[in-house]
């Protein structure tokens, strides 16, 4: 048997990094990828390793494993001992100075939390060490004192075994945030949700996850407010464990959201996370990336701007200009769909080579509504004479849609704008018109 | 013995060293623009990677399909981010003439903040291959020239390729760009581009260049038809005209 133990050691303001919500809980699922065995007494994370020392290469390797290269989440004052008790008495009796490796029976009284109701008495008593108060006889020390001072001592001298209840890593994240004031605007809201975030950096990390969806929650000053509650919902196109992706898309949602009263309490839970696999890094300077992801930047954007003005397009086989393309928000795509849309791609193609023959002869630029053009002298206008140079290019679909489209596309030039693209519908709606109207639908930019 | 002989013109003195008569050689990165006469105009052979190209059109007349598709279809596989296009782009042309559909993403920000914020943020995307951004020419908001510095700084830092697209009016005014230059259609011919260098890392350019810049299929159809169609009843018996 092989106990360490844990305590957080004050968080100093000045460390960039936001400070944890819960400090003991983000130390034990950090912890856990050492070993099961991990319980919290009081203030004091205490874990058992001698299970999992063969694991990592033997315990001088495991300490250094635990020490060293991964930094624990927070800072930490340790201790180590055969028990549990022994490993707390030491980080007990290091923090009033005393060396950190006393032996077991020269520890002082003040390091054993059973012993700290019965403090003053014993030190009357002359008892002032471990070993001191295990030389007393056991009967007169259960009488005068109850059975769970001696039964600490066995267990401290592992005459007993230690049972603790064991911290698991929770399946979902879930985790509240009091508020040290109210907060009574919005974005001030991020401080604390950075400090959640931080949290849920840990916890990711100690699962493996990535997170695809999460939910901010908070709690309104009910004598302010009839509603009770609001919430935010994050998304992600990727699993990501990039807590400043989220963070600025959290600071960009909430931008926008208004309180009807001050808030007192936070909450962040994730609804739907997801393996995640470790990114592969390049050997090679050069191959590093520079700059954020594409779904990151999009994300980004769409949050800010609205989800409807970052758009991706999709063409469609069909005949009518404007329902040749449809844009539509971006999504990200992952590899396997990437493939199938390819694959569909490529069966659009072949199908409708036919129809994309002609391609090159459309504008590059669509008007998102046909424009009505002027008619003088019998010739359409814009930006003066149209002169029609080539066409006209027939086009009848439709049908099935209600409105059939039937009209002569013509390319034509005009003079202060250059070429464009004009068509000429073939039914004239009014009896009036002796015309058919001409409308502007491209641009050949 | 000869070890030290001064170097025979002034150009061998060393490769940094630039005169002001050559077009610049700066060791940039550049785009080839798929026309050799502009090429040719152009410091380095090409669009700058990682500089700020400024296009100034007309009121009215948009070119810059013809005269940026060329660079664009062949400048990788990453994304072409639209930021503000006047109008829908048309994806079935761009695709014919050789721009992959994945690539585009059209950003429809409105105002001139919007834009230019949106702008940076895909100059900053690692992914991203190129950036074509449409500044409004709105009395109200008239872009800044810090404003346009922000972007060239974000473009060189990712090394992106930058096209911004402003009216003529801004002719005048001082720009951070590396290449400026007015584009226009050609009086003459339709299926031409008049270029105008405003600004280059070079000597200055006063003539204009007139490129033969369309689709092939579209000049082969205009020489085809050669005179203008007047009337649209002739286009439609065209065998007939042909034929007398």
């Amino acid at each position: 048997m092989h106990w360490i133990a844990l305590q957080p050691a004050p968080h100093d303001g000045a460390a960039d990094a936001p400070a944890l919500t819960d400090v003991h809980a983000a130390l034990a699922w950090w912890a856990l990828q050492f070993t099961p065995l991990v319980a919290r007494v009081q203030d004091v994370l205490v874990l058992e390793v001698s299970g999992s020392e063969r694991l990592f290469g033997g315990r001088a390797a495991l300490l250094a494993q635990l020490f060293k290269p991964n930094r624990p989440v927070a800072p930490v004052y340790s201790a180590q001992g055969a028990t549990s008790l022994i490993a707390i008495g030491r980080l007990r009796a290091a923090a009033t100075g005393r060396p950190v490796d006393l032996a077991p029976d020269a520890l002082p009284l003040q390091a054993l939390d059973s012993a700290q109701p019965h403090l003053p008495t014993l030190l009357r008593l002359g008892c002032r060490s471990w070993g001191q108060l295990r030389a007393l006889p056991r009967g007169g020390l259960v009488r005068r004192f109850g059975a769970g001072l001696v039964d600490a001592l066995d267990r401290a001298y592992g005459l007993q075994p230690e049972v603790y209840p064991w911290i698991t890593l929770p399946d979902v994240f879930d985790a509240p945030l009091e508020l040290q004031a109210r907060v009574e605007s919005a974005p001030a809201l991020l401080f604390g949700a950075r400090r959640l975030l931080a949290q849920l950096l840990v916890w990711l990390r100690a699962r493996q996850r990535g997170v695809l969806m999460l939910e901010l929650l908070w709690e309104l000053d009910a004598a302010r407010s009839a509603e009770q509650q609001g919430r935010l919902e994050l998304r992600t196109a990727q699993a990501t464990q990039d807590m400043q992706h989220l963070q600025r898309l959290l600071g960009e949602q909430l931008a926008r959201v208004t309180l009807p009263a001050p808030v007192l309490y936070l909450r962040l839970r994730t609804l739907q996370t997801q393996p995640l696999g470790g990114e592969s890094h390049s050997l090679l300077p050069d191959d590093l990336r520079h700059g954020d992801s594409l779904h990151q930047m999009a994300e980004r954007v769409a949050a800010r701007l609205g989800a409807t003005q970052v758009l991706c397009v999709q063409t469609r086989a069909d005949h009518r200009p404007e329902q040749m393309q449809c844009w539509q928000p971006w999504v990200a795509f992952d590899g396997k769909v990437d493939a199938i849309k390819k694959r569909a791609n490529e069966a659009v193609q072949t199908g409708g080579e036919g129809l994309n023959a002609h391609t090159s002869l459309y504008p590059s630029w669509l008007l998102p509504v046909p424009q009505r053009l002027a008619v003088r002298r019998g010739q359409p206008q814009h930006h003066g004479d149209l002169a029609l140079l080539a066409g006209p290019q027939r086009v009848e679909a439709g049908w099935l849609d209600g409105v059939a489209a039937l009209r002569d596309y013509y390319v034509a030039h005009s003079a202060g704008v250059g070429l464009v693209w004009i068509y000429r519908e073939r039914l004239t709606p009014n009896p009036g018109e002796d015309h058919a109207p001409w409308y502007l639908h491209g641009l050949f930019a | 013995m000869t070890a030290l002989a001064r170097p025979s013109s002034l150009s061998d003195i060393h490769a940094d060293v630039w005169q002001a008569h050559a077009l610049a050689t700066v060791p940039v990165r550049v785009q080839t623009t798929g026309n050799a006469a502009l090429d040719a105009q152009l410091p380095g052979g090409g669009w700058p990677v990682g500089g700020m190209t400024e296009v100034l059109q007309t009121d009215g007349a948009h070119c810059e399909w013809r005269l940026l598709l060329p660079a664009l279809a062949r400048c990788g596989q990453g994304p072409v981010v639209l930021v503000g296009a006047p109008f829908v782009p048309f994806a079935p042309a761009l695709v014919a003439q050789g721009l992959a559909v994945q690539r585009l993403l059209w950003m429809a920000a409105q105002t001139l903040a919007q834009r230019l914020w949106a702008a940076e943020q895909a100059l900053r995307c690692a992914e991203v291959d190129a950036v074509l951004a449409w500044l409004p020419a709105g009395r109200a908001d008239t872009v800044r020239t810090d404003q346009l510095r922000r972007l060239q700084m974000a473009a060189s830092e990712y090394s992106k390729l930058l096209f911004v697209m402003r009216p003529a009016a801004a002719r005048a005014d001082a720009s951070p760009a590396v290449l400026r230059l007015q584009v226009g259609v050609d009086a003459q011919r339709a299926d031409a581009l008049e270029v105008q260098l405003l600004k280059r890392r070079g000597p200055p350019s006063d003539q204009p260049l007139t490129l033969q810049a369309c689709s092939a299929q579209l000049s082969m159809l205009l020489a085809v038809h050669g005179q203008p169609l007047v009337r649209p009843r002739d286009a439609l018996d065209r065998p007939a005209a042909r034929a007398a």
